[in-house]
């Protein structure tokens, strides 16, 4: 690689250090893998760049962020700025050059690569296409051809990006702290391993995560294989009971595969599946196709606590406390099972009796039930993870019942690796008698953090220190790892050999994109040392057990090496999806399953006896179970519905708060089986009364820096009995006046009352459908050419004539377009101060408005970005020429030429534009500046910038098809929030082109254009939101 | 009283006077002046490189096309400064005991890279791609000067922004058959007006002065 | 001859008006002495403690200034939606400020109002140093001031571009360059013959070499004032059109853009208004104390004062109108949000209080100068001018953030909140002035000798004569 562009690409990145990775050992994954490759120049000339990120004053982003304008970061800005006025020109050369010694073949200097790998979580795999620019990976991006990811990634998944270069992870191995290296630590557990062989491994313990993957599985089988005696556990704080749910009703372990495509009419019981779960990305895009205006448009009922992205979307939502969705779903069972063709629920109905005071409306329940029993099979019940085994249970049995499976809702064998081990909070419980009773001598923890994740009851604290020897793998020096005594650093899954499987059962080999940056081994690794078989490296391990299981993929002279490309190329092994089995009918009759119901229901009306209020955990859209915690994109991240960022809060509904007489930002301690939990109150529209939801994830104590401190630990009133939901919690107010990083304060379109047009528009089918309705006649006013005195331009000249269609209809407000804008076009994070100050940076603003009673709002989401109006009142005010017109009608920001008036904000009627209050990047580590996009400046200090429907990806795309002669195809130039959309709700194309698929959404009849009566003809066009409410219920859309 | 200033006192106080506002108007127009001096450019500055790498003798002498060391030029934004390995290829056989050439061998046999000097260099926020401009038609001589000729590589235009917008307001003049880019002698035959338009119309040459065609 | 004349004699008198422009009997000699006396006088303890207060405020204006180039805008409250806020209002508040003197030197003068006389150095002055206040922001609030400060400049780059002409901010480089110079030249040639007098009346070489090299070699030659009438004039009518192009401008940064509060299209004639208005407000502000200290008196007198009232209440009544009109058609054009920013978020939104304030200051204050007694009573003019700054001071907040804090998009409305810096600045700039002020106050005379000598031998030879303009001239 010529470091001459290289030079460039570091320098745009404000970055010294030059990745060069391994790509030729790494990606083609032909060779036998070589010694741990370096990774820069400077490294390898001992410079100290990169352990100088180590000794960093602080991390990314962190909240510290607003007062940390070093000396260096100031010097910094006085370098850049010079370069900015272009007087380096002025000054005689002195940079230096350094070519490769021997160039990778597949590299070609300054052209990015692409890599296919895959990416688990709760165990089960995303695919991904990562983007690597001279070896350093930049931006991860969905597979098409992977079945979990049909090509997108969520927030979680391409914020991994900030995770590979985030210098807190945990580098080194050490003994009782002392540092120790890999090889020798080997021998350690080689000797340990012949130790515990002595006794076949009776004290020898291994805690894992949830995990598909094959080659773990059969580390495990080999490991119990030499110590028949060991034992393995799985434990994730976050796992679903459906599979227990499916041993209720089925009497074997199998795991649900949903087709909402197929569905007309979908039940949520407290399951936000649009965005939450392993199937997440699949079921967003099936939704969102069934949510076009027409006859076929599905209709979703929604039943939980607390709002979701899911419960956003719904046409009908009911607020329910979690303990109450049981006996939901046993009056619907009970209401149904009353009606011909539902035999098979009556015994269930008779045993079954739903609560005498149903706190929701008998009319919704029966609505809902005429309208499953009109849309048999083609309509799926489907229940959250939070809901115990049992309430799976039921859904299953209505969902046979209604005739759904194998339609809407197919049963698989158990795709993770676990069934055959001890897994869930048992599992923990059992492990911590076990230490109790002296039993552990050795315990191999992989999974992440159990410390923090573990119930509190289960004292896993005091008793994980009476274990001799803890052997801890971990990206984190987090709060388990200082509770152990030998610590071994993970590698990041970018970094990672290994494979893992979807849903389906499909196969990816997990390939890493680049040499560990820090010192760190995979899970693959850690287990294999088990083996005393010395260090074979993690490529070696998982080619060779793929080389086993060549035979069943086909045979020939060389078969796998071939093989092996291709399945590394594409992402994933071909025909390893397993069939779904036939399950027709439960294996149980109702009135087992009435047994297994009734206890929750009378624990239901128990909680409601006892009073007080009911307390939820949630699994938070920003952090996950905290193991996302240290990365300050996902941090900053504004939650879909609470717009808040940096921290949780005590969720609570408006009427209670009333009751208690709370004021969001109020301070409260919370009591719940004599534990204490203070934390402040936000109050969130649409949460169900009585009520309080904490997310998890937060108040982490490990040593990440980033997130350290934020928020408040919900798991710390978390008991192993009642792990989502239980009643009996008091509060008391204790302060006041916390201030929240919230970045939308005010909830409704018109908050004082004023009378102007709505920005975002919902309305229902019927109106969508009724052409003379006041909706379509409304929209038909806020399209199309406004007046004007002077003759607009005429772009149809251009090759191309660039715009964009949102279609709020398909957006659920998941975030991962923000996230994949942040990731393409090296935005900052500010910190939680800048946020309250109103100073996020993200290009994307995902508006969230309430509509409706406060109590029970609907809601509805819209990103706005840049919508790069014709006549943008931006460009003429700017005195410099720094924002102006190009002849493609983009409206384009040079930075360079910038002096920061902030003019062209003000006069922004989207308010899309962000300034640069701060040297924002002046103090990312210099790991971070290797994974900053080269194709695109990093804006300094005083500096406006804001979208640009992403310009370098235009241009590169341009000089491509320049080249080849050609023109630009609709499609094949996505921009970055397009290409991270699930449900698929932005498109970017030429208007130009009649044939293009942005030129017909812009002629659609839901089609309108935000703030068209300013004349400003923005190039970013929305269409309508659409709700399909069940005649028979009166409040609609 | 006595008589405090005399009436020369006058005529310094005009010159005076004069003289300041001819400095500040001095002033400004020298520094404009300034800016476009090749010497302000760095122009005509050869660079000296830790290896006596001699332009001339490998493109004029040996007659190597610049493409074979640059080979990046026609599909990357870079032209790419040659790996060690590929001097190598011709100097494992040809001068594979000449002293000058250690640093090389050096370099490739303790895998250390070579460092060499940059010469042409554009803002950090300027995204030039070298392979449009090539496959287009503008010859490495546009930009580059006659390398052929020098000792030493130069930076031999000003490379400011003025001077590119320049070629992308009027390509025509810099234009040449796809064939001959890597030419440093080729002229057009006949009216260089008539040829470059033609040219242009050959290569479909679209320039383009957007802001974003180079800042993003 | 003069000398004999008594002030008695100085009739007849304006009947409506009979209070004379100059108090006392006076000879040339007098006044000289009189109006240069505070120059000579050494500075006296009040005028250090006064210096002392503005100095510190300086200090802190420094501070403030350099912590902005250090840390960036982000010291500052600003955020997104409200681009601009102190920076800007200080701005436009100093600019306007510094609309009285010229009003008064130049338009005055054209308009041959003799009691411009003793009050316009004064005037000029503060303009010069409001001036100098406001040009501190507009280079400050920008992002990268050090670009900033060439960029806005039409010069032949090798960039091959220019400033954006259709830029109202680019309208100001010039329009706010523009006004500094020649209100720079206009209040220096006027101060010729007078450092001129100081030279001739120095005890000490020192000072009459230094006053002498300012006074750029007067000698009161019949050619000498010749020219220095023709130039005077000149500079008038040149500097006349610049008072009401200044702020015009000025108010152009608001009303060519799209922001309801800002899209309107009465804000040049109002914002002029406003300007006068608060200028001389500011005059009266430091000529009431001034007069008293340094002993002005007799040609700042209590009908100078009262004239003075008079001009802000017209232009206070103008500004009132100012504000009904913006109402009005905020009202009748029927757009919702013209009609929701002055009638919901200004009237009641976050920052209502600081809406109401500037109603009282502006609306309802000036009123008290209907009264007699409040055009003559010292205290009473004098709390309502400091009230008056005040309020155009929260007129500027209004426009500025109150505009910007809740515009199209409820999604992006945010609160705005102060930082240390901003006020430091604010406080700074009153320092910065207060400062030159002092120093102008310690080292020139404060009124126009020579004018007010001219002016009193005017005077006399009405009274001989038949009463033309009647002095005084009520129908200021």
């Amino acid at each position: 690689m010529s470091c001459e562009e290289n030079k460039k690409a570091a320098r745009r990145s404000r970055s010294l250090a030059i990745v060069q990775g391994d790509p030729a050992g790494v990606h083609a994954g032909a060779q036998v893998p070589k010694p741990r490759s370096w990774r820069s120049l400077e490294e390898r000339a001992g410079s100290a760049e990169l352990s100088a990120a180590a000794r960093r004053e602080f991390p990314a982003g962190a909240s510290e962020l607003t007062d940390s304008v070093s000396r260096r970061s100031f010097m910094q800005l006085v370098g850049s700025s010079a370069a900015l006025a272009g007087l380096a020109a002025c000054q005689k050369p002195n940079e230096k050059i350094i070519p490769f010694v021997r160039r990778p073949e597949e590299t070609t200097p300054g052209n990015p690569l692409h890599f296919a790998t895959a990416v688990s979580l709760d165990g089960y795999a995303t695919g991904l296409i990562v983007e690597s620019h001279e070896g350093r990976p930049t931006k991860i991006e969905g597979n098409p051809a992977h079945p979990g990811s049909l090509g997108t990634a969520t927030a979680f998944d391409q914020g991994m990006i900030l995770g590979l270069y985030d210098d807190d992870r945990a580098r080194a191995f050490t003994r009782k702290g002392q540092p120790i290296a890999w090889r020798s630590m080997l021998g350690e557990i080689g000797g340990l391993g012949d130790r515990l062989r002595a006794n076949e491994g009776a004290a020898l313990r291994f805690l894992g995560e949830p995990t598909a993957s094959p080659v773990v599985a059969d580390l495990r089988r080999r490991i119990q294989a030499r110590f028949p005696r060991a034992k393995f556990f799985s434990y994730s704080s976050t796992a679903s009971e459906a599979g227990q749910g499916a041993k209720l009703s089925f009497g074997r372990p199998l795991e649900p595969r949903h087709n909402v495509a197929r569905a007309s009419l979908i039940l949520s019981l407290d399951a936000d599946f649009l965005a939450d779960g392993p199937e997440q990305l699949a079921l967003a895009r099936d939704f969102a196709r069934g949510r076009t205006p027409g006859p076929g448009m599905n209709r979703l009922y929604v039943v939980e606590p607390s709002l979701t992205v899911t419960g956003g979307v719904a046409d009908h939502r009911l607020r329910l406390r979690g303990s109450e969705v049981a006996a939901f779903a046993a009056a619907l069972a009970h209401e149904l099972g009353a009606r011909p063709g539902f035999e098979l629920l009556a015994p269930l109905a008779a045993a079954v009796r739903p609560p005498a005071t149903a706190p929701w409306d008998a009319r919704w329940l029966s609505a809902v039930a005429r309208d499953l029993e009109k849309n048999r099979g083609k309509s799926l019940v489907i229940a959250g993870r939070r809901q115990p085994a049992a309430v799976h249970a039921l859904a299953n049995a209505l969902n046979v019942a209604l005739g759904n499976l194998g339609v809407t809702v197919a049963w698989g064998p158990p795709v993770l690796a676990d069934v055959d081990i001890a897994s869930g909070p048992p599992a923990l419980w059992e492990l911590m008698t076990e230490i109790t009773g002296g039993l552990v001598d050795t315990l191999v923890i992989t999974a992440r953090n159990p410390v923090y994740t573990a119930p509190v009851d289960f004292k896993i604290e005091q008793l994980l220190p009476r274990v001799p020897n803890t052997i801890y793998h971990t990206l984190y020096e987090d709060e388990t790892a200082t509770l152990c005594n030998t610590l071994i650093p993970a590698a990041h899954p970018l970094e990672s050999w290994g494979d893992a499987r979807a849903v389906d059962g499909t196969v990816s080999i997990q390939q890493p994109l680049i040499a560990p940056l820090w010192s760190g081994v995979t899970e693959v690794e850690v287990l294999a040392a088990f083996l005393g078989e010395g260090d074979l490296g993690a490529h070696e391990v998982v080619r060779r057990y793929w080389q086993g299981q060549a035979g069943r993929f086909g045979s020939g002279l060389d078969f796998f090496e071939h093989a092996w490309e291709k399945w590394l190329a594409d992402g994933i092994v071909p025909d390893t999806a397993t069939k779904p089995e036939a399950v027709t009918e439960l294996a149980v009759d109702g009135a087992a399953l009435a047994k297994a119901i009734s206890p929750l229901l009378t624990a239901a009306r128990k909680a409601e006896g006892a009073g007080g209020l009911e307390i939820a955990f949630s699994v938070d859209p920003k952090v996950y179970d905290g193991r996302f915690a240290n990365n300050a994109w996902l941090q900053e991240l504004p939650h879909p519905i609470t717009k808040l960022t940096w921290e949780n809060a005590v969720l609570i509904s408006p009427a209670t708060a009333g009751k208690l007489g709370l004021v969001t930002g109020d301070l409260v301690e919370i009591s719940y089986r004599q534990r204490l939990l203070e934390g402040p109150v936000m109050i969130q529209p649409g949460h169900v009364d009585d009520a309080l939801t904490l997310p998890l994830g937060y108040g982490r104590a490990g040593a990440e820096r980033v997130a350290r401190g934020l928020g408040f630990k919900a798991g710390s009133i978390r008991t192993g009995e009642a792990p989502w939901f239980d009643g009996g919690a008091t509060l008391v107010r204790t302060g006041g006046g916390y201030k929240f990083g919230i970045t939308q304060d005010h909830w409704s379109m018109s908050p004082d009352g004023r009378t102007t047009l709505e920005p975002a528009v919902g309305t229902t089918l019927a109106n969508v459908e009724n052409e003379h309705s006041e909706f379509n006649e409304e929209l038909e006013e806020r399209r199309g050419m406004p007046p004007t005195l002077h003759k607009p331009w005429d772009y149809s000249k251009e090759a191309y004539k660039w715009a964009m269609a949102i279609d709020l209809n398909k957006c659920t407000g998941c975030n991962a377009c923000v996230i994949a804008c942040q990731s393409e076009n090296n935005i900052p994070v500010v910190g939680k101060e800048n946020v309250i100050k109103g100073r996020e940076m993200q290009w994307i603003r995902i508006d969230r408005y309430f509509t409706g009673s406060v109590e029970d709002p609907e809601v509805i989401t819209q990103p706005v970005a840049c919508v790069h109006c014709e006549t943008a009142p931006c460009e003429y005010v700017c005195p410099v020429n720094a924002t102006v017109h190009s002849d493609e009608g983009l409206n384009e920001m040079v930075y360079n030429r910038c002096i920061g008036t902030r003019y062209c904000s003000n006069n922004c009627p989207y308010k899309v534009r962000r300034f640069n209050f701060f040297e924002y990047n002046g103090d990312v580590s210099g790991a971070r500046r290797l994974g900053m996009n080269p194709e695109v400046t990093v804006r300094s200090r005083g500096i406006m910038e804001k979208c640009t429907y992403c310009v370098q990806r235009i241009e590169r795309k341009r000089i491509d098809t320049r080249i080849a002669g050609r023109a630009i195809q609709d499609g094949e130039l996505q921009t970055a929030c397009e290409q991270g959309c699930p449900s698929q709700a932005i498109t970017f194309g030429s208007l130009n082109d009649p044939g293009s698929r942005v030129s017909r959404l812009h002629a659609d009849s839901r089609r309108y254009d935000l703030l068209h009566e300013l004349g400003t003809r923005p190039r970013t066009a929305y269409l309508a939101r659409v709700r399909n409410p069940n005649p028979e219920l009166a409040r609609s859309g | 009283m006595s008589l405090l200033f005399r009436p020369r006192h006058n005529t310094l106080a005009q010159i005076s006077l004069f003289v300041l506002a001819a400095g500040a108007v001095g002033t400004l127009g020298g520094l404009m002046v300034y800016a476009r001096t090749p010497y302000a450019r760095g122009m005509q500055d050869p660079i000296e490189q830790p290896l006596q790498f001699d332009h001339r003798h490998h493109t004029r002498d040996e007659g190597i096309d610049c493409r074979y060391c640059h080979n990046t030029v026609d599909r990357s934004p870079h032209a790419s400064i040659p790996p060690t390995s590929l001097c190598l290829n011709c100097h494992s056989q040809v001068w594979n005991k000449s002293p000058l050439l250690e640093p090389i061998r050096q370099s490739f046999f303790e895998n250390k890279p070579m460092v060499w000097r940059r010469v042409y260099r554009v803002p950090d926020f300027v995204y030039f791609n070298h392979s449009i401009h090539v496959n287009k038609g503008v010859g490495c001589v546009s930009c580059h000067g006659r390398v052929d000729q020098m000792a030493a590589v130069e930076k031999a235009t000003p490379l400011t922004m003025g001077w590119c917008l320049d070629c992308h307001r009027n390509p025509e003049k810099n234009l040449r058959p796809l064939e001959e880019i890597t030419n440093m002698t080729w002229k057009p035959e006949g009216d260089p007006e008539v040829a470059g338009r033609l040219l242009a119309e050959q290569h479909d040459v679209h320039t383009r002065i957007s802001c974003t065609t180079c800042h993003r | 001859m003069a000398a004999s004349s008594s002030n008695a004699a100085l009739a007849p008198r304006d009947p409506l008006d009979p209070r004379p422009l100059i108090e006392g009997v006076h000879t040339d000699r007098t006044i000289n002495d009189s109006l240069l006396e505070h120059v000579w006088r050494g500075a006296g303890r009040g005028w250090w403690a006064c210096f002392g207060v503005a100095l510190s405020m300086l200090g802190l204006l420094v501070i403030a200034i350099s912590w902005t180039l250090y840390k960036g805008i982000g010291s500052w409250g600003n955020n997104i939606p409200v681009g601009w806020a102190f920076g800007i209002i200080n701005f436009v508040w100093w600019i306007g400020i510094g609309h009285a003197g010229t009003l008064i030197s130049a338009i005055l003068l054209l308009l041959q109002q003799k009691w411009r006389t003793s009050i316009n150095r004064f005037a000029e002055a503060m303009t010069l140093f409001a001036v100098i206040c406001a040009l501190l922001f507009p280079l400050l609030h920008t992002g990268r001031p050090w670009f900033a400060a060439y960029w806005l400049m039409p010069y032949p780059s090798v960039q091959g571009i220019w400033p954006q002409f259709k830029s109202p901010l680019t309208w100001d480089v010039f329009a706010v360059s523009t006004y500094f110079t020649i209100s720079l030249l206009f209040w220096y040639l006027g101060l010729v013959p007078d450092l001129a007098a100081l030279r001739d009346s120095s005890k000490s070489k020192a000072k009459r070499i230094a006053y002498g090299i300012f006074a750029l070699g007067w000698r009161g030659s019949g050619r000498h004032w010749a020219e220095y009438k023709w130039a005077y004039v000149l500079l008038a009518g040149l500097s006349t059109p610049l008072v009401l192009s200044v702020h015009t401008i000025v108010s152009f940064d608001f009303a060519t853009s799209v922001l309801p509060g800002w899209h309107t299209t009465i804000f040049p004639p109002y914002f002029v208004a406003g300007a006068v208005f608060s200028g001389f407000a500011m005059v009266l502000t430091w000529m009431i104390p001034a007069r008293q200290a340094l002993g002005l008196k007799h040609v700042v007198t209590a009908k100078h004062l009262e004239l003075m009232c008079k001009v802000m209440l017209a232009t206070g009544m103008m500004v009132t109108y100012g504000y009904v009109m913006e109402h009005f058609v905020a009202w009748y054009s029927g757009d919702p949000y013209e009609y929701a920013q002055f009638f919901l978020t200004r009237q009641r939104g976050p920052m209502a209080g600081i809406y109401w304030l500037m109603i009282f200051c502006n609306c309802v204050v000036p009123q008290i100068f209907w009264t007699k007694k409040g055009r003559t009573s010292l205290p009473v003019m004098w709390g309502a001018a400091i009230l008056i700054n005040v309020g155009m001071w929260c007129e500027r907040f209004n426009i500025v953030v109150t505009s910007l804090h809740r515009d199209f998009l409820p999604s992006k409305w945010e609160n705005y909140a102060p930082t240390w810096v901003d006020i430091s600045l604010f406080i700074g700039t009153i320092g910065l002035f207060s400062t030159l002020f002092l120093l102008f106050l310690k080292f020139v005379p404060a009124v126009a000798v020579t004018e007010v000598k001219e002016l009193r031998h005017e005077l006399e030879h009405d009274s001989h004569g038949p009463a033309i303009a009647a002095a005084g001239g009520t129908h200021a």
